[in-house]
């Protein structure tokens, strides 16, 4: 604090100001005397700092000139080492020079040898060691060659000579191994041609080489085919596999193929290895044979088998059904439906091709597997010599490139085509002699059409998969589904849209009338029961076939998956679109049952309930105390009805088919409770009365609960909405039901506000007004 | 399962080389990939439309013309809601099939099938048809008719969103039982009110005067359904 400021501000007018001061002045003294001494005090300290600082100033001063003598000594050592390493590389390169140089002294040495060696081994007729001194001069690097001939000029006729020498020798040696490989195929000299065939490479003739073998190989196993196939089938009947014949033939062609590559990979890979493209070139020239060979059979086969005739056959088949069928067969009865066998004498039976589809299913697969193997080798040998991805791939669509330009790929086409036609040919007419010959055996609900058709159907399907061919296989659950579209829906609908046939007689009658006809093999009763007993039958034949669809689509579904684990996504979702055709007519089929179902209920619940339902009309439900108790007494309408309810049904229960039946008392629950509504609508009750109604409304509903598992309460609800409201003591009761407190105790009112009004004035004890008063 | 209102099958068929895969790759994918080998069997790809401003899910299966796969390729009419009948506008031998076609479809196809005649590869300039004659072939035999260019992208999208369009026309006004049945796949689990696949015709005849692309004035406009409604 200034002291000046402290007098400056002070009023010194104060005496005791003054004091104050003065003696703040006085405090202020003490305190810097006090400071003065801590600093005085501290002087000696400071002195000894400052003395060693001088001290250290000095041996800093060394330590700078240390600094610069260390630093000296690195840029001295860094530029040492610099040419130190300088020099290193230097030597590195003198070295590589040295080395290069010596491999080229090497090179000439070896020239000199070689060819001095080649024509020693040429005219000693030693082609592994000519070959050897060849594959040594081509491995050297011919410009450098040139260029050593050139840099050594005393000598540059030797070295060119020599290179000369060994050019020559490399012709001729080409020349004398194709010869010597020609003279060992005529002499069919298998060692010799082996021999050669590794020489090849060596002269670096790897193409000429796989060509020339691949032709030997090919000349081989053509001979063999030649011979075999003349012995096909003798070679069949010794083995007692005539149905299969042609098969084992081509799986034997197939087999002598893949060996040949199995055996020779190796062979290839060892001497040809550098050169990718051998083991592949080798095998685009084998499959050119292959297709020749199994083109041989083919033709063979299609003479034997009569595949041409047969196919006429199938063909002019098609088209007459196509022109006689497309008129006339709508509604025909049942074992008069298109006959399968025709009229003409000449009709392909379906049982005759049957063994021919498997034998070519059989073909087909086996070319597949060889295709699959073919395959497999390819991807290996890509594999083991190829290191770039995508040369790898380059082979295997080189490879996929030969089976689809190959004649092979191109007749096994052909051949599922034949497939396709025969299987649908043999399917179509098989599911129309299971129509023809339909059965019905009492105690059953179906008839035989049911399981004939589906066990046809699926040995198709199954038999599809063993082509090993997607396409195929898809085209057969194709043809599966327009069979079962077509033939089978025709079959089971006719009788259904003729109608069922009413009539007097009861369907308990009709039913035993058939039963006993089946049984006597004699079919002496009406036309009408006859009718009746077939329109239940494919009624449910419709609705097992329902079931049975889900089956096969969904045990097809477990086989493709199982015959083809590599399916490509497109693959997968071309034979689920298949599949799902197979859906579709399943709708189809149901709606056939629910159209059956409806003709049943116009023809055999209407007209048989309506006069039941309207005997309610014969009861009054105006009734006192005594009517009642003697109503009561008697046997009331709902006795009546029930009874005469259960009569019909019973004699359905056993005829349809559990499913059916549940729909057929779910058509009559909905006919009886209309029916009904109708008749109450037309009566007049009092309190008694709609105690009556009350009673009757729910004892029908028990029975009609009880006659089926499905749920028919529902239906009833309107019903017994109907009941409660007739069954009120007064109208303002009403009240309590219209908005019950409790809303879980009764379903929602499925009576609108003025159907509840009018039905309310049938009790000729309400009085309009109260009905009209009422808050709905 | 995916969100889409109606599912439609398209075929397309016609002589090998007319340029049925290079129409569907151009549609479903944008491409026009030269030197197109040929089909083996059928190839079969999905594409999702939306047409007035309903989703529709197209399945294209596109088929091999040659000879030796009919047997495959026949077996996928039937269930086609619409088919694509393609010839090449520069080689006359592809036109002068098509009534051995139109025999194949007649034989194996739905009678109510929608048929569409497309004259592929305008963009050549050696063409043998005009265009005239096309649509006087398609009018003959109540078919759809269109020239396109898969390789110019020339009226490829416009064909299968005119068929689509069509479609569902044919479907709504087959009320909602055809629906269910054309969305089969889609609403799996439905009580199987579905009443077969075919779709009436109706609304053809008025759709082809009204669309300047369809010469075919359509007789057959009668729509009776096969006669199992229930």
């Amino acid at each position: 604090m200034n002291i000046l400021d402290m007098i400056n501000t002070l009023d010194i007018n104060c005496s005791e100001d003054v004091d104050k001061t003065l003696q703040s002045i006085a405090e202020e003294e003490a305190n810097i005397d006090a400071r003065l001494d801590l600093v005085s005090k501290q002087q000696c300290q400071i002195e000894a700092k400052m003395s060693g600082i001088g001290r250290a100033m000095a041996s800093l001063l060394t330590v700078d000139n240390d600094c610069n003598k260390l630093n000296m000594q690195i840029i001295n050592t860094a530029q040492l080492a610099e040419s130190v390493s300088a020099k290193v590389r230097r030597l590195d390169l003198a070295r590589c020079r040295a080395s290069e140089c010596q491999q080229r002294v090497h090179d000439l040495i070896d020239l000199q040898l070689c060819s001095q060696g080649v024509v020693k081994a040429i005219s000693e007729e030693d082609y592994e060691k000519g070959a050897g001194h060849v594959a040594r001069f081509l491995a050297m690097d011919q410009q450098l060659l040139q260029r050593t001939a050139d840099d050594v000029q005393g000598s540059i006729t030797s070295v060119s000579d020599a290179v000369r020498t060994l050019e020559d020798a490399t012709e001729k040696l080409r020349d004398l191994i194709a010869k010597r490989f020609d003279e060992a195929v005529k002499n069919d000299d298998l060692a010799s041609v082996e021999r050669f065939f590794k020489l090849f490479p060596l002269v670096g003739c790897h193409r000429i080489g796989v060509e020339k073998f691949s032709a030997y190989i090919c000349l081989k196993l053509s001979a063999k085919a030649q011979k075999e196939l003349r012995n096909t089938q003798d070679i069949a009947k010794a083995e007692r596999r005539l149905q299969l014949a042609y098969a084992d033939r081509l799986t034997a062609i197939l087999e002598n193929f893949a060996r040949v590559v199995e055996v020779n990979q190796p062979i290839i890979e060892a001497f040809y290895g550098q050169e990718s493209t051998s083991l592949i070139d080798m095998v685009t020239i084998l499959q050119r044979e292959c297709d020749t060979e199994v083109r041989n059979l083919l033709l063979e086969f299609n003479k034997n088998r009569q595949i041409q005739y047969r196919i006429k056959q199938v063909n002019e088949s098609a088209q007459r059904s196509s022109t006689t069928g497309a008129g006339t067969t709508s509604i025909q009865s049942l074992g008069h439906y298109r006959k399968p066998s025709g009229g003409s004498m000449d009709k392909l039976n379906p049982k005759e091709i049957d063994a021919i589809i498997a034998e070519i299913t059989v073909m087909h697969s086996r070319v597949e597997l060889y295709y699959r193997f073919m395959r497999r080798r390819m991807q290996v040998n890509a594999e083991t010599f190829v290191q770039e991805k995508e040369d790898q791939k380059k082979i295997t669509d080189q490879y996929e490139k030969v089976i689809k330009n190959s004649d092979l790929s191109r007749q096994m086409q052909e051949l599922l085509s034949t497939y396709l036609l025969f299987e649908r040919y043999f399917m179509e007419e098989s599911v129309l002699k299971a129509i023809g010959l339909d059965t019905f055996e009492s105690g059953q609900q179906c008839s035989s059409i049911v399981d004939d058709v589906f066990f046809i159907l699926r040995k198709s399907i199954r038999r599809s998969l063993t082509t090993q061919s997607i396409n195929g296989t898809c085209a057969v659950i194709n043809n599966v589904a327009s069979c079962l579209d077509g033939d089978f829906m025709s079959a089971l609908k006719a009788p259904l849209k003729s109608g069922y046939p009413s009539g007097y007689i009861d369907l308990a009658h009709a039913y035993n009338a058939i039963q006993t006809t089946l049984q006597q093999g004699k079919l002496h009763s009406s036309d009408a029961d006859r009718g009746r007993a077939n329109f239940l039958v494919q009624l449910n034949n419709a609705d097992m076939s329902t079931e049975y669809i889900e089956t096969l689509w969904q045990t097809m579904e477990q086989e493709i998956a199982g015959t083809f684990p590599n399916m490509s996504l497109v693959e997968r979702q071309l034979l689920d679109s298949c599949l799902t055709e197979l859906k579709t007519v399943r709708d189809t089929l149901k709606a056939t049952v629910d159209f059956g179902m409806q003709q049943l209920r116009s023809s055999a619940i209407k007209p048989r309930l309506n006069p039941w339902v309207d005997q309610f009309l014969n009861y009054s439900h105006h009734l006192t105390e005594e009517e009642l108790a003697t109503y009561e007494a008697g046997e009331t309408f709902v006795q009546f009805f029930i009874v005469q309810l259960d009569g019909l049904l019973n004699s359905f229960k056993t005829a349809l088919s559990p499913r059916n039946y549940d729909a057929l008392v779910s058509i009559l629950a909905t006919e009886v409770t209309t029916r009904l509504e109708r008749a109450i609508k037309k009566t007049n009750f009092n309190r008694l009365g709609g105690l009556v109604l009350d009673q009757e409304v729910r004892a029908l509903g028990a029975y009609l609960t009880g006659a089926t598992s499905w749920s028919v309460r529902d239906k009833m609800t309107r019903l017994s909405q109907i009941a409660t409201l007739l069954n009120l003591d007064k109208v303002s009761e009403l009240a309590e039901y219209w908005n019950p407190e409790n809303n879980s105790e009764m379903p929602s009112w499925r009576l609108t506000s003025n159907e509840v009004r009018t039905i309310l004035t049938l009790r000729t004890d309400f009085r309009i007004e109260d009905i009209k008063r009422l808050q709905l | 399962m995916e969100d889409y209102k109606f599912l439609f099958k398209i075929v397309l068929v016609g002589n090998a080389g007319v340029g049925k895969t290079c129409l569907v790759r151009r549609f479903t994918q944008g491409l026009f990939p030269p030197g197109q080998g040929a089909t083996i069997g059928v190839d079969f790809m999905i594409k999702t439309v939306e047409v007035e401003g309903e989703k529709i899910k197209l399945q294209i299966w596109d088929t091999a013309g040659q000879e030796r796969f009919r047997s495959i390729t026949q077996s996928y009419y039937r269930s086609a809601h619409a088919l694509i009948l393609v010839y090449d506008i520069s080689c006359q031998p592809t036109f002068d099939c098509l009534p051995d076609w139109l025999r194949e479809i007649q034989e194996y196809a739905n009678s109510k099938v929608l048929k569409i005649l497309v004259g592929n590869k305008t963009d050549r300039d050696d063409r043998e048809i005009p265009t005239q004659i096309g649509e006087e072939f398609a009018k003959q035999h109540d078919m759809y008719f269109l020239e396109t260019s898969a390789k110019e992208a020339e009226n490829v999208e416009r064909l299968f969103y005119e068929i689509a369009a069509e479609l569902i026309g044919q479907a709504r006004s087959k009320d909602g039982s055809a629906a269910a049945a054309a969305a089969a796949a889609a609403h799996r689990q439905s009580e199987g009110s579905g009443v077969g696949s075919s779709i009436g015709l109706a609304s053809l005849s008025a759709k082809a005067a009204q669309s300047n692309c369809c010469g075919g004035g359509v007789s057959n406009g009668s729509s009776t359904s096969q006669g199992h409604a229930g």
